[in-house]
């Protein structure tokens, strides 16, 4: 049984990276690619098929993996051909050491999240199996755990969930929090946050999507959630047709992600900073990289500092097809919410996630937002001749931002609360798997 | 922030157009019919300044004639990168932009100019010889002081990073 002194884990497994670590912890204690290479079945090293996005998918019943049962499952599982996956089971790899091993022949490399939602329930309880025991090195039994859901994930998608974390984990207890509830938590580390509430607008920006999200008092605004297909490996790819088009000595993509990482921000006006750089060669960057052989690589880094992050204000920079500015989606998720929430929302503009810590990034939002909201008021002004009071706009960056999701898992699960409103083993085994559709909200600890 | 207009659609009303295009007086030395340039910014420091930014776009509302005078401008900054590359040193690239400065080039309406959808003709043979001249003035002023952004302290090899420009296409457009 939990005790009352073990602290709780947080995992939040996104798209790109999986953020993990124990409550109480101001940062996540790894953080590593959501990746696992398998051995390529048989000798045949068939190329794997990627699996279909999925929201292609019917709600996933069949895939379930409680069902093949997991090598650390309670129930015994009889079926040869389990076995056999068992044994087939050790040979994984995941995380950095599945990048490594997907180099060489031999093992494929699957992302069993896509765009947020678990994809692959096979490859996601391996995942969670080297997690928990070859990184927390903890018993599961002994410890609560709250992962981590984005905004609308299927039901179905938690209870399968539930089946892997109770059937073959044996986990004490489970929360599953919404990402967009948790990083408005983490925001309360702000000074600007005066009052902790759960209302607010969260911009979640990772590596696949970049999320619009709209809360209400803790509550998800599914109907005015937007989402844009821009975020960071778009950036990434930006940098690397520059790197690219300019011929530079190295434009592999680990090259682009450390100068997005390193040298990359955003700007108030593109025109004005491209004289920045006429004027001063300064603003120019040398990225330097050691190469094993002892030689070193230097690529210059130019203007990509700052017209890669500009995509999120001018997408036509770098897509065809999506065109509209972050700023104005903003706008439009505030618009289509419930008229008496808008004030709040606009006076709370959350950022999360890894692609939002672009330097200066909140304060263009802040500015871009401003403008169209100063925009709709004096039109509204200038038809009914009444003065509005002005609309607030505040964009909140913090110091947690780029976990922020992990971030405020972490405070919630280590309020001494918490534990109440997990559904444990027991209830699990009681009411079946169908109790996780529904967590109740925090209470706001204040 | 779409694309970006020109600013000298403020003086429309005062410029003098041949067809939907705008005869924006520049500061220069080559010869031909502009009026010289009364202020320090001209339309070709505008060009200058704009072209970066202005070829990441597809899409571009044209506001007023002063805008198909940036386009035209910004299309032969284009044409001029291509013409060169990493190695092309300062004189050779003088002698290459002088050329297609002065070569026999298509003026709107006629068979050869791409832009004919966007830009009226002109109204007579007069206005014709008129446009080219002006044309002609206008491409020589723009290639030299493209050269000069090109080359800043380094005669023997052009900045990479505008030559880096030479694939984008300005509302997906070339001369
Ligand atoms: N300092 C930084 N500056 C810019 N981008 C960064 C920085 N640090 C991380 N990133 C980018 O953030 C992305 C990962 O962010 P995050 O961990 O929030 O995403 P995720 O949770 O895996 O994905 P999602 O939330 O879409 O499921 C990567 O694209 C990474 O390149
Ligand atoms: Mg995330």
């Amino acid at each position: 049984m939990a005790s009352i002194n073990t602290p709780a884990v947080v995992m939040d497994n996104g798209t790109g990276m999986t953020k993990l670590g124990f409550a109480g912890n101001d940062a996540p204690s790894w953080v590593f690619p959501t990746a696992i290479a398998t051995r390529a079945s048989g000798s045949s090293a068939k190329p794997s098929a990627p699996a279909k996005p999925s929201f292609l998918n019917t709600p996933n019943v069949a895939g379930s993996s409680g069902s093949t049962g997991g090598s650390f499952g309670t129930s015994p599982s009889p079926a040869l051909s389990s076995i056999k996956r068992d044994m087939a089971d050790l040979d994984f790899y995941i995380g950095d050491e599945a990048l490594e091993a997907a180099k060489g022949p031999g093992y494929s490399l699957h992302y069993p999240v896509r765009h947020g939602q678990i994809d692959n329930w096979d490859q996601m309880e391996r995942f969670w199996e080297t997690s928990i025991f070859k990184y927390l090195k903890c018993e599961p039994e002994d410890h609560y755990f709250l992962l981590t859901e984005p905004p609308l994930n299927p039901p179905e998608n938690r209870e399968n969930t539930a089946e892997i974390m109770f059937e073959s984990f044996n986990c004490a207890g489970l929360y599953i929090a919404v990402q967009a509830v948790l990083a408005l938590a983490a925001s309360w580390t702000s000074s600007k946050v005066t009052d902790r509430t759960l209302t607010g607008t969260v911009i979640d920006s990772g590596d696949g999507v970049t999320h619009v999200i709209p809360v209400a008092e803790g509550y998800v605004i599914g109907s005015a959630i937007k989402n844009i297909p821009l975020a960071g490996r778009d950036i990434t790819s930006f940098i690397q047709t520059m790197l690219r088009e300019r011929g530079e000595a190295d434009s592999s993509l680990k090259t682009a992600e450390e100068i997005k990482q390193k040298f990359c921000y955003v700007c108030p006006d593109i025109v004005k900073e491209f004289a920045k750089y006429d004027n001063n060669s300064e603003m120019f960057a040398k990225y330097i990289i050691d190469t094993v052989s002892g030689r070193k690589i230097t690529v210059d880094v130019g203007y990509e500092r700052f017209l890669a992050p500009e995509i999120f204000f001018n997408p036509e920079i770098a897509s065809s097809d999506f065109l509209t500015p972050l700023p104005e989606i903003v706008d439009g998720v505030i618009q289509a919410s419930p008229i008496d929430v808008r004030k709040n929302l606009y006076k709370n503009i959350v950022l999360s996630g890894g692609s939002t810590m672009f330097k200066d990034f909140g304060r263009r939002l802040q500015r871009d937002l401003k403008g169209i909201v100063n925009e709709r008021v004096s039109r509204s002004e200038r038809l009914s001749g009444a003065k509005s009071s002005g609309v607030q706009v505040q964009v909140i960056s913090h110091k947690r931002q780029k976990n922020a999701v992990w971030f405020g898992g972490s405070l919630l699960a280590q309020t001494s609360e918490f534990k109440s409103y997990c559904h444990t083993k027991q209830d699990y085994e009681e009411y079946g798997p169908n109790i996780v559709r529904n967590f109740s909200l925090f209470n706001v600890p204040r | 922030m779409p694309a970006y207009h020109s600013t000298f659609l403020a003086e429309d009303s005062n410029s003098r157009n041949v067809g939907n295009l705008a005869i924006l007086p520049i500061k220069t030395k080559f010869k031909g019919p502009s009026l010289p340039s009364m202020s320090e910014y001209d339309i070709i420091d505008e060009v200058l300044d704009l072209f970066r930014a202005n070829t990441f776009f597809k899409n571009f509302e044209i506001k007023g004639p002063a805008d198909r005078t940036l386009i035209y401008g910004i299309l032969y900054v284009s044409q001029c990168l291509n013409q060169l590359n990493l190695t092309t040193p300062r004189q050779e690239a003088v002698r290459i932009l002088t050329n297609l400065s002065l070569d026999n080039f298509a003026i709107p309406g006629e068979i050869g100019f791409p832009l004919n959808s966007l830009y009226q003709p002109p109204r007579d043979k007069n206005e014709a010889i008129f446009l080219r001249q002006y044309l002609a003035q206008f491409r020589q002023e723009l290639a030299s002081r493209l050269i000069g952004t090109l080359y800043g302290g380094d005669p023997s090899k052009p900045s990479k990073y505008w030559l880096a420009f030479s694939r984008k296409k300005f509302m997906n457009k070339s001369l």
